[in-house]
């Protein structure tokens, strides 16, 4: 099914794209056989059981871990062999799902960071702090503001991210991958852990950034009213054991047999369906 | 008077040393037990420099620290290539120290063997050691708050956040083990010119801890407290000579103590900073500007 959309559309407009991607840990296949294409600005889902892979995936784009076999397009380079500071400025930036912040910096320090991440001067620059070396701190330091502000953080700018509550670091998280300006967006549960209200707020935060800052995102989330909302112009591809179970819009997913088959499992399948038929 | 003298001069050096070590444990979170090591190349270097060179104290200081900072790739390509970390790392440091220490011990030709280096004057006074103690401090403040500083407190806090972050780990690391051999080496230099000789005793795994204990009881990302701690450790055993055979139990018994109670160090994170200095002057120069100058969020 996948080689039909390849075929359908030109190659070279391709944002990124997995092809027949497949890794082992000894015996267990994590992914396997997975392939994935995304054009610019879409913004896809990634959701299955516990343990099906998906974080593994991002692991595999950012190159954490290396591939047992396949391919992975990046605005049509091979992202195999590259380090994952390399694809970072390539333009691919991610969030973590257990949170992965520098816990003694401030929030300011952390999204600043990711503007940094290559230093603006040079070393010389740097003991002296040439007026050029001030300009691109002052520079850097405005951007990161900006930053903070888009996700709503610019008061604990000063803060220990350490010290901030879960779903502030959430965002925080959030702000710092957009400051490495990517192109491409890998969010891993975003909205894990939080509550109904969280969630409204952090779907119109995702949709408002990428609408705002026109970036590509694959998002893994178990929040199924987040994943549907965010996506329901899109596709959902869902994992299950490693390998892709079924790829969609929302309803086809939410219809699909096997998908709640994964989900739920076999008893409480028949179950749903005979809840459905009595409805 | 002059005893007063030898613990300033040994204190100004060792206060060098520790802030080099400081850069790369402290900051980047990489444990080195193998200062004494650039210390030796450093001082060495700069001895031979100007003994057979008659290149000037100055100059030969600044190139003996730069070819520590030199030799310190040896070290450094192949273990951060391999992702050394912790004690691995630590123990790598070690043995280059111990290999350079034994290349002196038994090479009698250039650099005099376990005979030592001698011949050369007494270049280092206090004056010279206060300099170059304030420039130290100045320049390792200005490293650690530039953005190479800040790419190496990422790395020390979370490694793969911050490569995911577009941090050139191999690069970030290098850089801070090159300035960090550097301060060593000087402080090498420093040493040899104050001692008026230099033998490959003055730079086992003794001094090399020695270093590392100032820092971690100074504190994790701080270059005040270290330089407070290497000053004590050099003056107190040094004003308790009776005690100083007792100083490594002493130093291994407050590892221990510290460790459990305070393991960031006694002044973990808190930076050095004249913000208190700039209050005051504010205070008491302009006193109706002094609400204005709020720090805004960044620091």
């Amino acid at each position: 099914m996948s080689d039909s959309i390849f075929a359908m559309k030109n190659v070279s407009s391709e944002e990124i794209s997995l092809k027949n991607l497949s890794v082992q840990f000894g015996g267990v296949r994590a992914v396997d056989n997975f392939s994935m294409t995304l054009y610019p600005g879409e913004l896809v889902g990634l959701i299955g059981p516990n343990g099906a892979g998906k974080t593994t995936v991002f692991n595999l784009i950012t190159n954490y871990i290396k591939p047992t076999s396949g391919e992975i397009f990046f605005m049509g380079k091979s992202l195999l062999g590259k380090s994952p500071d390399e694809i970072c400025r390539m333009g691919i930036s991610r969030t973590f799902q257990n949170i992965r912040l520098f816990p003694q910096m401030t929030a300011y320090e952390n999204v600043e960071l990711g503007l940094h991440n290559v230093p603006h001067y040079s070393l010389l620059e740097a003991f002296v702090r040439t007026p050029r070396a001030r300009r691109a701190e002052a520079e850097t330091r405005k951007r990161a503001l900006e930053l903070l502000e888009m996700v709503n953080l610019k008061d604990f700018a000063g803060e220990r991210a350490s010290s901030l509550p879960y779903g502030l670091q959430r965002r925080l998280e959030l702000a710092r991958a957009m400051a490495t300006s990517p192109t491409l967006l890998l969010l891993d549960e975003p909205a894990a852990g939080m509550n109904e209200d969280e969630c409204n707020e952090l779907v119109k935060l995702i949709r408002q950034i990428h609408e705002h800052m026109k970036y590509t995102i694959i998002m893994i989330e178990h929040h199924m009213n987040v994943v549907m909302e965010l996506c329901k112009n899109s596709r959902i591809y869902v994992l299950n054991l490693g390998s892709l179970l079924a790829v969609g819009s929302p309803k086809e997913i939410q219809t699909n047999p096997q998908v709640i088959k994964a989900y739920l499992g076999e008893r409480k399948h028949a179950r749903y369906n005979s809840n459905a038929g009595s409805q | 008077m002059g005893y007063l003298n030898a613990i300033i001069i040994l204190g100004g050096i060792n206060i060098i040393a520790a802030l080099g070590v400081a850069i790369i444990t402290g900051y980047t979170g990489l444990f080195t037990i193998g200062h004494a090591g650039f210390m030796a190349l450093g001082g060495y270097a700069c001895a031979i420099l100007v003994t057979t060179f008659h290149v000037p104290f100055a100059i030969a200081l600044i190139i003996g620290g730069l070819f520590a900072g030199l030799c310190s790739f040896i070290i450094g390509v192949p273990a951060f290539r391999s992702q050394l970390r912790g004690d691995y790392f630590a123990i790598a440091t070690l043995g280059l120290s111990e290999a350079i220490r034994l290349i002196l011990n038994t090479t009698y030709k250039v650099v005099g063997g376990a005979f030592g280096f001698m011949g050369m004057s007494n270049l280092t006074t206090v004056p010279v050691v206060v300099i170059a103690v304030i420039l130290a401090l100045f320049f390792a403040h200005m490293f650690v708050t530039s953005q190479y500083g800040k790419n190496c407190i990422a790395i020390s806090q979370d490694e793969v956040a911050a490569q995911m972050m577009g941090v050139n780990l191999l690069r970030t690391k290098l850089i801070a083990l090159f300035i960090s051999a550097f301060y060593a080496g000087v402080a090498g230099g420093l040493m040899g010119f104050y001692m008026a000789y230099l033998s490959p005793s003055f730079f086992t795994i003794t001094r090399s801890s020695d270093l590392l204990a100032a820092v971690v009881f100074g504190g994790i990302q701080s270059l005040i407290g270290p330089t407070i701690t290497a000053f004590v450790l050099v003056a107190v055993p040094e004003l308790l000579r009776v005690f100083s055979e007792w100083r490594l139990i002493v130093y291994g018994l407050l590892f221990v103590i510290i460790m459990l109670f305070r393991p960031q160090g006694l002044l973990g994170y808190v930076e050095m900073n004249f913000a208190f200095a700039r209050r005051w002057w504010n205070a008491v120069f302009t006193p109706h500007q002094a609400k204005q100058g709020t720090i805004k969020g960044d620091q």
